[in-house]
Formats: structure tokens, C-alpha cells, sequence
């Protein structure tokens, strides 16, 4: 499998009034090619800074402690402001984000948003740009393309929208499309019908995705591959069928048991005690011992590290890694 | 578990608008029974929200009757209605939003207490809140914060709290778990299936999370445009869908399940505006089954063989 993008040890805070929140600690993460990358977390577990940092897109009081990004053998984290305008966003790497109706400036026609992306990154003729943009909101699957040029966002619904995004997206041909939460804000039959258009794009156009979502069905539908992030930290990465079948990390098979299916009955649902840590001076060692089960010495002292215990399943937790009990 | 709490009637809720009547509920029917979770459950815009506040009367129905012991709550004048109030708790879907954020949870609790006369003394209210808070998995340390200084769980627990204090018959819960994580939302949903044994209550439940309201409805309704077009018995319905609109519904969750290929059902289109719905069936232009007569008669809830009712021409 090919690496299309790699993070490696990245660790970033967030100077605040309360203090220093240490956001992301040692985040590593591989973005295969070709593939639907899933990054799976609860809220605040640093899954959209993580999306965000890919694109420098931090806000100011953000601080890169150390890590790389590395795409095509460089490192985006050594790129100026200028350098990634021009060079990473859009054309090689593109995001979409939650909200599409606020992505899309409320003044302006589908054709002229739509328009206005592909002048940055290509130069043709007036007649050719309305073609451009025709082809790619075929490509989403919008009906009634034509009139739906003239539209401005607030005439269009939630998945009208997001797809309009999506075919903006395209139009740079990016390489890599982060997708932070895409269809938290659609309903289930809208839902479905978006998933079928990105997982086309894929089959089509062998796009590579990196999926941000707190939805572990939506992550079984989409993704390939999945990982999972806790306070900061990625705690396993495994494919998804193992993700469902196999859990190896004590919060990962917490997680995958709180998934409500129509089998499921009250009764059989497993709580997580406790709450989510505050990133303010965070619990030491493993973040999640203080809510484990399983939680040893160690924990407490010795941040695990991300370790291969079975083929291309990945996980961190001190537990796991004594040997006794891999994959059953 | 068989007597109905609450009748709703021919309930209709219509807003005015520039371009026409939206009708937000159009002609509900149903029975809350005593004991029961009833679920509604529907997309964005279904009505759900705004049926449920008709019911408690916090939104003014069009037409329609609400009968709760054997009156018509349409019609009760405020002192009645305060009462009502006591009866029927509310949880809303924004835990943020319900809580005012100069109160502390103590102020919070307090106030239903004192409004509806439940304790007598300072003392009696401390106990009685605290013991609440120790029900809910908070602590007493809580007793002093503010909502900012709460997490989202903790908020809606308030919120729940809040409800459970005065000791209402039935609980209206607007998606108390919408806004909360995976791992927060099984927390909530265990403690409301322990308040429900522990004070006999009943809920009416309305989500847009299918997987939610089967687990935890006894009956449900299904809501498309301001209409109920399926009701019954959650396992009947779950195990065979009848109305189209159910069954794309259904075949649209997510599946969480590697091992289960679930064929795919598209619905068509989105949900059309309420306001100009179409003629005769409203689901009709996103239906693969519509014939002439759904074009040209509106179809009403008939009720099948297995006891569920089902609004479409195909039945």
C-alpha cells in the first residue's frame, strides 16, 4: 500500500488563558492512497486539529512543537503561508467541513463560487469555465445542473449544498480530500445518498479520502481503514473490519460496544466511567488509564507507543502489548 | 400499561407564512399509553418538535384536541395549565440552552421545587436535590457550578434532573442525546431507563436516530411532512416496514455491522417544503409504488392485521 501522506510524531498546543492545552500529543497517522482513511474520536479529541494541521489552517495561538508532515517527500510543516496557498491548498489538498452552508459565500451563484475555484488553479476561456463547472456537478450526481447554476446557497438544501462543495473541491483536482464531519448535519435518507456519491468519486477517479467522524456506522459504510483518537493521541489504527471485529484497545472496544444497532438492548451497553480529560494538564502516561478497567502501573508513568501487533493492526496500550493476549 | 395517558386528536398546527399555510402538523393521531416509551421518530422538518410542543401546550394548536384525564388540555385556563406543568416534564435537545447560566445547578433545581410547592423547607430542598444529583451520578460538589462549567452530559443530566424533581407522570424528551457523544449518550439513556422503573413513568421520545428509538420505544410513529403515515408496535414495524417512506428510512441508517450487507433503498430527492405540499399522498414524488390514486386522494391511516396502521394506498 501506498503512502500518500504521513504524519509523524506531531504534537501541538494551544497557548489559552487557563493555559498551555496540549492538544495533540504525538499524533502518527499514514494516509494510504486509494483508499477511505478514517479518523474516529469524540469531541475535543483533536480528530478536526489534526485535519486542520495537514492544511496549516491554526489559528494563531496554535504552537507546532515538534512532528512532520510529510507529503511527496516534503514537509508541509516547513512550508510558508505563501508557499501553501499556492502550492498544497485546493490543487493538492482540499478540505470540506461540517457546515457547507457556511463554506459557501451567501452572495454569489453556484456558477460564480464554482467558477471562481477553477480561475486559481487553471486558465481557460469564459465558455470553458461554465463547462468545467457543468461537468463537476455531474460528477456529484446534482440534477437539473443548469438551473441550479443560477442559485445562490440559501436556495439550495443541506445536501444540495455539501455537494456543491464537493464539486468545488474537484475542480482543483486535489489529491487528497479531508472530509471533517460531512454529514453530521444531514439527515439519514440524505446521508446515504452522499456516501454513495464520495464512495463513486473513489471508485471513479481513485480519489483518496481522509474521513473525520465521530460516527462509527457512517466509518463501517465509508472507510477502509480507521484511526481511532483519544485526548490527543492515536490509540489504534486497524482496518475497519477488524476495527468491529477485533477491537484491541480497552477504549476502542468501549467505543464499538456504545454503537446503537436495532439488536441492540439497553441493558448490554457498556458505560465508560468517567469523562473525557481536559488537554489542560492531562492525565501522565496513558491518557485513558484513568478510565480503564485494565489500567496497570505502568499507565500511569509510560505513554504507550503505537506498535504493530498484527498484520497492519496498530495499537497503543501497554495491556496489548505484553503478548499474552494478541488477536483473539 | 394499557390505559391511554394522553389522547391527541386531530391535532393540526398550521403557520402562517408569505407564501402559504406550513403545515407543521397536519392531523395527528395518538395514544400515550400509561407506562409506554413512545418514540416519533423523522427527518429534519417532519414536525416532530413542534407536535411535541403542542402537546405540553407550549406552542397554541391550530385545531385538534389534547385529552389528559378526561379533559381537553386545549381549553384549560393558566392556573390548570400550571398544574399540567408538574404533571408533564420536558427535556429539550440543546442541554446548553435549557440551562440558564447565571443560575448554579442548585438554583437550577430549586426553582420547580419551590414553583410547585414540592418541598416545605431549605432543608427538605437540599436533601431532596442532593439526593437527585446522586441518582443522576453527580456529585454535591456540582451543587455550585454554573452551566459553563459543566460538560454536555453532565448539562443534559441537569436537564433530566430538573424534570424528575417535581415528579411528572410522563417526560416529553426532544433528542436529550443529539447533541452528545457516542459513549455520553449510553450514560443517558441508562439513567432514563432506571428513572422509568424507579417512578413509574412515561416517556414520549422523539429523535432522528432510528437505532435509538427502537432501542428504547415500546410503540412507535413514523413522521413524514406533519403526518404520522405509520404506527404500532416498535418490533412489528422494525421486522417489516410497510410505508415506503419507513422502509427507505430504514434501509438508509448507517450499518454498523462488517458482516451485514443491508441492500440500499435510495429515497429519492429530499423532503419537499410544508408549505404547497403535493396533492392527495405528500410522499408521492419520492415514491417508487405512486399510482393515479395517490396523485388524487390523501391516504389515511388503516389499520392491517398485526395491529400497526399504515397511511398509503398500497394497503
Amino acid at each position: 500500500m501506498e503512502e500518500l501522506l504521513r504524519i509523524s510524531e506531531l504534537k501541538l498546543n494551544f497557548n489559552t488563558e487557563e493555559g498551555l492545552v496540549e492538544a495533540l500529543d504525538g499524533v502518527n497517522l499514514s494516509i494510504k492512497k486509494g483508499f477511505f482513511n478514517g479518523l474516529i474520536g469524540e469531541t475535543g479529541c483533536g480528530k478536526s486539529i489534526t485535519g486542520l494541521s495537514i492544511l496549516k489552517l491554526l489559528d494563531n495561538n496554535a504552537i507546532i512543537e515538534k512532528g512532520e508532515i510529510l507529503y511527496n517527500n516534503k514537509n508541509l510543516l516547513g512550508f510558508s503561508e505563501k508557499r501553501m496557498q499556492k502550492e498544497i491548498r485546493g490543487n493538492e489538498i482540499a478540505m470540506i467541513f461540517q457546515d457547507a452552508g457556511s463554506s459557501l459565500n451567501p452572495v454569489f451563484t453556484v456558477q460564480k463560487q464554482l467558477e471562481e475555484a477553477v480561475k486559481m488553479y487553471r486558465k481557460a476561456s469564459k465558455k470553458e469555465y461554465r463547462e468545467i463547472v457543468i461537468e463537476e456537478l455531474k460528477k456529484v450526481s446534482l440534477p437539473d445542473v443548469e438551473s441550479l447554476l443560477k442559485k445562490y446557497p440559501h436556495q439550495l438544501s443541506g445536501g444540495m449544498k455539501q455537494r456543491v462543495m464537493i464539486a468545488m473541491m474537484l475542480a482543483c483536482k486535489p489529491a487528497l480530500l479531508i472530509a471533517d464531519e460531512p454529514t453530521t448535519a444531514l439527515d439519514v435518507s440524505v446521508q446515504a445518498q452522499f456516501i454513495q456519491v464520495l464512495k463513486n468519486l473513489k471508485e471513479r477517479f481513485n480519489m483518496t479520502f481522509l474521513y473525520i467522524t465521530h460516527d462509527l456506522a457512517v466509518v463501517n459504510e465509508i472507510c477502509d481503514f480507521v484511526s481511532v483518537m483519544y485526548a490527543g493521541r492515536i490509540v489504534e489504527d486497524v482496518s475497519v473490519r477488524e476495527l468491529f471485529k477485533n477491537p484491541l484497545h480497552p477504549y476502542t472496544i468501549k467505543l464499538v460496544n456504545s454503537v446503537l444497532t436495532a439488536e441492540t438492548r439497553i441493558e448490554d451497553l457498556e458505560e465508560i466511567p468517567g469523562s473525557v480529560p481536559r488537554l489542560i494538564n492531562p492525565p501522565k502516561g496513558c491518557r485513558f488509564h484513568p478510565r480503564c478497567d485494565e489500567a496497570m502501573e505502568i499507565c500511569q508513568e509510560k505513554i504507550p507507543e503505537l506498535i504493530e501487533v498484527n498484520n497492519n493492526h496498530f495499537v497503543a496500550c501497554h495491556n496489548r502489548l505484553r503478548g499474552d493476549d494478541f488477536g483473539q | 400499561m394499557d390505559s391511554n395517558l394522553i389522547e391527541v386528536k386531530n391535532l393540526k398546527k398550521y403557520y402562517n407564512s408569505r407564501i402559504g399555510p406550513v403545515k407543521a402538523v397536519d392531523n395527528v393521531n395518538l395514544e400515550i399509553k400509561k407506562g409506554e416509551t413512545f418514540g416519533i421518530v423523522g427527518e429534519s422538518g417532519c414536525g416532530k418538535t413542534t407536535l411535541m410542543k403542542s402537546i405540553l401546550q407550549l406552542i397554541k394548536p391550530t385545531s385538534g384536541e389534547i385529552i389528559f384525564e378526561e379533559i381537553d388540555i386545549c381549553q384549560i385556563d393558566k392556573k390548570e395549565l400550571r398544574r399540567l406543568r408538574k404533571i408533564m416534564g420536558f427535556v429539550s435537545q440543546d442541554p446548553h440552552a435549557s440551562l440558564n447560566p447565571r443560575m448554579t445547578v442548585f438554583d437550577t433545581l430549586s426553582r420547580p421545587l419551590k414553583i410547585h410547592k414540592i418541598t416545605r423547607s431549605k432543608e427538605d430542598t437540599i436533601i431532596k436535590i442532593v439526593t437527585l444529583l446522586k441518582e443522576m451520578g453527580l456529585q454535591t460538589e456540582h451543587l455550585i457550578r454554573f452551566p459553563h462549567e459543566l460538560s454536555g452530559g453532565q448539562k443534559q443530566r441537569i436537564g433530566i434532573a430538573r424534570a424528575l424533581a417535581v415528579h411528572p407522570e410522563i417526560i416529553f424528551l426532544d433528542e436529550p442525546t443529539s447533541a452528545l457523544d457516542v459513549s455520553v449518550q449510553t450514560k443517558i439513556l441508562k439513567l432514563l431507563e432506571k428513572a422509568k422503573k424507579d417512578f413509574d413513568l412515561t416517556y414520549f421520545y422523539i429523535s432522528h436516530n432510528i437505532n435509538l428509538i427502537k432501542v428504547i420505544s415500546d410503540r412507535i410513529g413514523v413522521m413524514y411532512l406533519g403526518k404520522i403515515v405509520e404506527i404500532g408496535r416498535t418490533d412489528i414495524i422494525y421486522n417489516n416496514p410497510k410505508h415506503p417512506y419507513t422502509k427507505g428510512l430504514f434501509k438508509s441508517i448507517p450499518n454498523p455491522d462488517p458482516d451485514k450487507k443491508i441492500e440500499k433503498i435510495y429515497l429519492k430527492g429530499e423532503v419537499p417544503s410544508p408549505v404547497n405540499t403535493p396533492t392527495g399522498c405528500n410522499f408521492r414524488r419520492r415514491c417508487d409504488h405512486a399510482s393515479k390514486i395517490c396523485e388524487e386522494e390523501e391516504p389515511e391511516l388503516k389499520k392491517l392485521d398485526d395491529g400497526r396502521e399504515v397511511a398509503c394506498h398500497l394497503y
